[in-house]
């Protein structure tokens, strides 16, 4: 067996298991709810009732900077947070189960094994994300006007090399623990450990987390690059894959 | 904007009732189908129906035990 039959055979339990379905569904309903969100919020504000008269006024008229805006913070949380629950089970459920033996039973390398995993995980996200652009696309030039599609198409590049990096980490943990539940509170341990620190100044633009800003900007028109904070989530993902291999390389499944 | 307003631009949300039902339906395929799940049958068929979106989805999370 090669990378390409797991690869094959991970696709495949996505779509059994109906991982992919979920990935897809919230992906592209958030891609979809963000542009209505940033178009009706102000509207439904100032039709609260008891609203004083003044500060109805105050309410900005929405524009297409809202419904980028809106779109990236939840690709942000929403994004994350699949791409940890998705991949936390991926090695220490098998381990769990003693899938993962019978798996290695067969001529098939650790190594590929691994990135079989990556890959699976990172195709579902790929594809959904591609969905969610452009549900967010459309919508958005409906109720507002059109986005440039290559600045978007970057944000969405962007946003995907960051789910990457929570795949790649969350893959790290599943390695190293020994059931699912202590992959995911590594997991989720690791997440706040980044948001934390990537939320410092200074330090924050070598973060992962910055090249949302960049992506949203970037898709509006502007500038502002964070190349530094794109090399750390290449190399972070590097990092952590190797990391990985190199631990379940010398463990007992 | 007015309410007829904010009516005309209802069918926007068509694509998001539908997404919302294909998790719903997938989800309570599953749990027909299936002999066994984290705690009661008819505690998740309530969880799938009743919360929108959320719902399907912690089913799928943590409502499956492995076959």
């Amino acid at each position: 067996m090669n990378f390409f039959s797991v690869l094959r055979k991970e696709l495949t339990e996505q779509w059994r298991t109906k991982r992919f379905l979920i990935v897809a569904a919230v992906l592209a309903a958030f891609g979809l709810t963000s542009p209505l969100l940033a178009k009706f919020t102000p509207e439904l504000l100032k039709s609260i009732p008891d609203m004083p008269a003044g500060l109805a006024e105050m309410i900005p008229a929405p524009t297409v900077a809202d419904a980028v805006g809106q779109y990236v913070k939840n690709m942000s949380q929403f994004g994350i947070l699949l791409a940890v629950l998705m991949s936390m089970g991926a090695v220490a459920q098998e381990k769990e189960r003693g899938t993962a033996a019978m798996m290695l039973a067969h001529p098939v390398s650790r190594l590929d094994f691994l990135m079989a995993k990556f890959a699976a995980l990172a195709v579902a996200f790929a594809v959904s994300l591609a969905v969610a652009a452009l549900g967010c696309w459309y919508y958005t030039l409906l109720l507002f006007e059109p986005l440039a599609w290559g600045p978007f198409l970057a944000l969405n590049g962007l946003m995907l090399l960051v789910f990457l990096v929570y795949i790649a980490v969350t893959l790290l943990c599943s390695t190293l623990a020994r059931t699912q539940g202590a992959a995911a509170g590594l997991a989720f341990a690791g997440l706040v450990l980044v948001a934390g620190v990537g939320s410092l100044p200074r330090v924050g633009e070598y973060f992962p987390g910055r090249l949302f800003e960049w992506g949203m900007v970037l898709a509006l028109g502007g500038g502002d690059p964070a190349w530094p904070a794109f090399w750390v989530s290449l190399g972070m993902i590097a990092a952590a894959l190797a990391a990985a291999w190199l631990v379940f390389r010398r463990q007992e499944v | 904007m007015e309410l007829s307003e904010i009516q005309q631009y209802l069918p926007f949300l068509i694509p998001v009732i539908v997404i919302e039902l294909a998790l719903m339906i997938a989800a309570l395929v599953d749990l027909l189908k299936r002999e066994e799940t984290r705690g009661p049958k008819w505690a998740w068929l309530l969880v799938i129906v009743l919360v929108n979106f959320i719902g399907p989805i912690v089913y799928f999370v943590i409502g499956r035990k492995d076959e």
